[in-house]
């Protein structure tokens, strides 16, 4: 038994530290399209933890919210973005307000921020999930870090859907689960968030010709 | 002294049997995803036989260091492969420090072949060589930092220390996140050292993109057939080094007889999967751009560095 | 509970029948009657909170302290004035042509779930629940801002939505940590986030986990607040925004992004020591009073003018709950009421002028006065009373706020410690007098910018071709009724309402 939670609390490291590496993967790719799918095998990668962790834990109701992550995360808003992607025919970010090395260094220091916040609450947790905090707290701030770096309207989604998958790991992998209903509200608001920020890139691309977000500059001071 | 002389013979059989297997291999899953029958996967032992029968045709304007580099790039690429664990954790040039050797043998091979480009005078040689030269310099910081992530989460920088610590560990790894920051730069690091697609396309001849084959353009013969091979035997010596160091499961870790049989078969089975697998990458991926290989390569080192500062912060 | 169910029903059912609903003029009475209906209810939960003190409703979903009920009390209100207000402002929208009639239906749709999403957000027990609903409001509101559909409007409503969903995703964050250190306490952790779970065993809970949580939980509410530096979205909203929405976004919104922070540091200051959130407190409080002043300075634009003026306010509350105490956090949720009634009059009438100027350049107006009385009553009254001006409520809540600051200081601030070479010795009274005079410094710089730039657009002539006279419609009403309450407030707080303010208080006020 022992040697079987020490696999498993392992293998719940492995698969944190594969989304971590996709959040990477994610900063360094220039393609839209590429972007949309590293982010559904990011969402691949954190079913499979959270089934881990209820599979480990026993807790039933993480199967639901692994479920829905599959149904929603993987399948639905990748769909989504991909037809905008098509509609919009924009393939590639061409111009990056931080080109990809000093991204991805940036993200590194970020990583180790989070690492360093959460040093000191790391202990109280079980040992199943001993980094999977502090790795969600980098995945968070490193999907912050793409909103910002980013001009594209889809690249910013998606950089607010890894925020959220930082999240939800860290609900999952930390606390072993937050309440249902709390859970299923944070799914329902991420998927009408997604649909809504589709709705507006249309929108943004009729009144704009493009969805380039640094030409939203008619509101200042 | 005479287990010493066995495994040297032995592993010497084994990566100079399997090199050209790998090769056949990328070769024919390539031709498969593209709807093409392809050439047997034995091919690369016929062609490789062929070429040694037949004999070398060397220009008038070359110095000796055309003529040796094959000899010289074989035989440096072979030796990095004895410092490689294959089937079993022990090496047969067993020592501390082994690891910062493996990098630079490779480098001595990879050397001697920008020399001998250069040396024929002709401009594909030379634009191979200096386009190679661009490759190595970026690579090898990145597989140093990877190699040093790894040897850190070991505590040794012998290899064979290495891989047999992991493979007798109860659980799969004991640090996750460098580790895999460790392999992710290192594969990258495998695909740019051993010319295969995004960084180099191995099977074209078309000036504006090779790398690898402008270098080794006015050879022929055995000449030839010895660049080819310890192309093949690179291939092998990095595939053996990302299996063996990240899963090294099912490697003989004692000389029993029968712990060596399934370390063969497991070692081969791994390191065909992982050849399939850069098949299918190639058919998925285009050529970058020779300016934009910088940035993958950028990316590699980055991976690395990462590896190597998350081994201190987690163990802080 | 009859009353907690309307709460919650109210809201739902008229958002369902504006949806099916044909006639504008029976979309406005499903508005009023709904909101009819809330207020209605909050009176009857405050007579309860009152009575009976603090109670859990619906299985333990909802709880309802006077904190809460002083909150709701400000959604009613100022909803129920917007309601009145949107009677002729949209149908005057609709009858110009700018909006197609059948748009109406998703506009009070939008406002319904708008409204729902915050009585969720303020009467929900658990913390996590409380998150969902304020998530709910970005995005029920988004579409509201961008409502027009014009270039800057989707910025605006772009901006927003991005803005505040990070911000918000931040706050998240802070709450799974939260519910983190309830795991170390809690046996039963299925309602770990009920604040009714927290709050007995407060003082067990990590401290360590729960600065971390209170900051997480700062910044990402803090962001809906539009507190300083998270507040770039703000007075690009307020700015593209239909009126009725804008004054709803000030008045009402802010304040439940307040009253999220205070709930979670009512939970943390029982664990943490005051001074670590109140100093927080009190610094963003600062830093968005300062900064909003000087915008408020250089402003041509009367829309950002009174969205700067939000920021400032909300600053000025954030101090009150930072000082502490129970004069503070009584001057700081009363400035909250005097502030959202006073910055709904206030884009009430700027809505007012716009439609009438169609401009928001603060230079091309002039004589509203003469232009339209009323709107110019309206629009006088609220700066006065954004000014804090004697005889408005705005003048209690803030001079409570500048006497807790002058007498408590900043918890926090005022220590001794080396930094460099140089021993810094900040005492105590000094800066308890320093931080006061910043405080009144930026009072009344804000005060000198906001009335300048009223007088001038309220007094002179109006420029040719601008039509002169106002009929009067249902849409003036709030604005007296406002008025009237913030002038009455000033001087006689009815005894229920002063009660809850100060049950509220003693809530928030760790002893």
């Amino acid at each position: 038994m022992q040697v079987l939670s020490s696999i498993g609390s392992q293998l719940v490291n492995v698969c944190s530290a594969l989304l971590l590496l996709t959040c990477f993967a994610i900063v360094a790719q220039r393609r839209l399209s590429a972007c949309v799918d590293l982010f559904a095998l990011q969402s691949a990668f954190l079913v499979v933890t959270a089934a881990l962790v209820a599979y480990l834990t026993g807790n039933q109701h993480i199967y639901i919210a692994a479920a829905l992550t599959g149904v929603i995360k993987v399948i639905i808003i990748p769909r989504v973005l991909k037809k905008i992607i098509d509609r919009l025919n924009v393939k590639r970010e061409l111009v990056m307000y931080i080109n990809v090395q000093a991204g991805l260094l940036i993200c590194g220091g970020l990583v180790m921020l989070a690492f360093f916040i959460s040093q000191p609450i790391i202990p109280l947790g079980s040992l199943l999930t001993r980094d999977s905090l502090a790795i969600a707290l980098a995945i968070v701030l490193i999907g912050l870090f793409t909103m910002i770096a980013r001009q594209k309207a889809v690249t910013q989604l998606v950089g607010f859907l890894v925020m959220e998958n930082g999240l939800f790991l860290g609900a999952t992998a930390a606390t072993h689960g937050m309440p249902l209903i709390v859970e299923l509200g944070v799914f329902f608001d991420v998927l009408i968030a997604a649909l809504i920020a589709g709705i507006y890139t249309n929108r943004l691309q009729d009144a704009f010709d493009s969805v380039d977000t640094s030409r939203l500059t008619a509101l200042k001071e | 002294m005479l287990e010493a002389t066995t495994l040297i013979v032995a592993q010497t059989t084994v990566l100079l049997a399997v090199s050209p297997f790998l090769v056949g291999l990328i070769r024919k899953v390539k031709a498969r995803l593209q709807l093409r029958r392809g050439a047997s996967i034995l091919q690369p032992y016929a062609d490789l036989a062929k070429l040694f029968k037949k004999q070398p045709v060397i220009s008038t304007t070359t110095s000796w260091i055309f003529t040796a580099t094959p000899y010289i790039v074989f035989a440096s690429t072979l030796t990095a492969g004895l410092l490689v664990p294959t089937f079993t954790s022990q090496t047969p040039m067993n020592f501390s420090g082994n690891i910062i050797a493996l990098v630079y043998l490779l480098a001595l091979g990879t050397f001697f072949l920008i020399l001998a480009g250069l040396d024929a005078g002709s401009a594909f040689g030379g634009m191979g060589g200096s386009r190679e030269a661009i490759v190595a310099s970026l690579t090898e910081p990145a597989m140093i930092l990877s190699i040093f992530a790894i040897a850190l989460t070991a505590g040794s920088t012998n290899l064979s220390t290495v891989v047999h610590k992991t493979a007798v560990l109860e659980g799969i790894m004991t640090d996750p996140s460098p580790h895999l920051m460790a392999l992710a730069a290192l594969f990258i690091v495998a695909l740019a050292e051993t010319g295969r697609v995004p960084v180099d396309n191995p099977a074209t001849h078309l000036e504006l993109t090779m790398i690898h084959e402008a270098m080794v353009l006015e050879y022929s013969g055995r000449h030839l057939a010895l660049l080819e091979w310890a192309a093949g035997l690179k291939l092998a010596v990095f595939l053996s080094l990302i299996t063996n160091v990240f899963a090294p499961w099912g490697i003989a870790t004692t000389v029993a007889p029968a712990a060596i049989g399934i370390g063969l078969l497991v070692y081969i089975i791994k390191i065909a999967v992982l050849a399939v697998l850069i098949g299918v990458l190639e058919c998925m991926f285009a050529k970058l751009r020779l300016f934009r290989v910088t940035d993958l390569l950028g990316v590699a080192f980055i991976l690395a560095l990462l590896g190597l500062l998350f081994f201190y912060i987690l163990r802080s | 509970m009859i009353a907690v169910v309307v709460l919650l029903v109210a809201p739902l059912l008229a958002g369902g029948l504006s949806l099916v609903v044909r006639r504008s003029t029976l979309l406005h009475v499903i508005n009023l009657i709904s909101l009819g209906a809330l207020v209605t209810a909050e009176f009857v939960i405050t007579r309860t909170v009152l009575r009976d003190g603090p109670f859990t409703a619906l299985g333990q979903l909802v709880y309802l302290d006077a904190l809460s009920t002083f909150i709701l009390f400000i959604i009613g209100a100022v909803g129920l004035a917007c309601s009145f207000y949107m009677r002729s402002y949209m149908d005057e929208q609709v009858a110009q042509g700018v909006i197609a009639p059948t748009r109406l239906n998703l506009f009070f749709f939008l406002f319904h779930m708008f409204v729902l999403a915050m009585v969720v957000a303020t009467v929900a027990n658990s913390v996590g629940v409380q998150w969902v609903a304020i998530e709910a409001t970005t995005l029920a509101t988004t579409f509201l801002i961008a409502f027009w559909r014009r270039r800057e409007s989707l910025e605006a409503g772009w901006k927003y939505l991005i803005l505040c969903s990070v911000g918000i995703s931040l706050a998240l964050f802070g709450v799974v940590l939260l519910y983190y250190s309830s795991l170390q306490v809690l046996s039963d952790v299925s309602q770990g986030l009920n604040v009714t779970q927290l709050l007995p065993v407060a003082d067990r809970l990590n401290p360590q986990v729960l600065k971390l949580a209170f900051i997480f939980i700062l910044v990402g509410y803090g962001t809906k607040v539009g507190l300083v530096p998270m507040h770039s979205w703000l007075p690009d909203a307020y700015t593209e925004a239909p009126a009725p929405v804008v004054a709803m976004l000030a008045g009402v919104l802010e304040v439940v992004a307040v009253y999220a922070i205070l709930r979670v540091r009512m939970i943390i200051d029982h664990a943490v020591p005051v001074d670590f959130t109140g100093g927080l407190l009190a610094l963003l409080g600062f830093a968005s009073f300062v900064t909003a002043t000087f915008f408020i300075l250089i402003q041509h634009n009367y829309k950002r003018l009174f969205a700067y003026s939000s920021i400032e306010h909300m600053g000025i509350a954030m101090i009150g709950f930072g000082v502490g105490g129970a004069l503070g956090t009584f001057g700081g949720l009363f400035h909250l009421l005097n502030h959202g009634l006073a910055k709904s009059m206030a884009f009430f009438a700027a809505g007012n002028v716009h439609r009438r100027f169609h401009t928001v350049e603060i230079d091309h107006v002039q004589g509203v006065a003469i232009a339209q009385p009323w709107t110019a009553f309206g629009l006088m009254t609220s700066g006065l009373a954004l000014s804090a001006l004697p005889p408005f409520a705005a003048f209690a809540s803030e001079f409570q706020i500048v006497a807790a600051l002058a007498s408590q200081g900043v918890p926090g601030v005022g220590f001794t410690g080396t930094e460099g070479m140089v021993t810094v010795a900040l005492s105590d009274q000094f800066s308890r007098v320093a931080l006061a005079s910043v405080f009144l410094v930026s009072a009344v710089l804000s005060f000198g910018g906001l009335l300048y730039r009223m007088t001038g657009m309220v007094w002179g002539i109006p420029r040719e071709g601008i039509v002169r006279g106002e009929i009067w419609t249902l849409g003036h009403l709030p604005i007296i009724f406002l008025a009237g309450a913030l002038v009455g407030f000033g001087f006689f707080l009815p005894q229920p309402l002063q009660q809850l303010l100060e049950q509220a208080a003693t809530i928030l006020v760790i002893q």
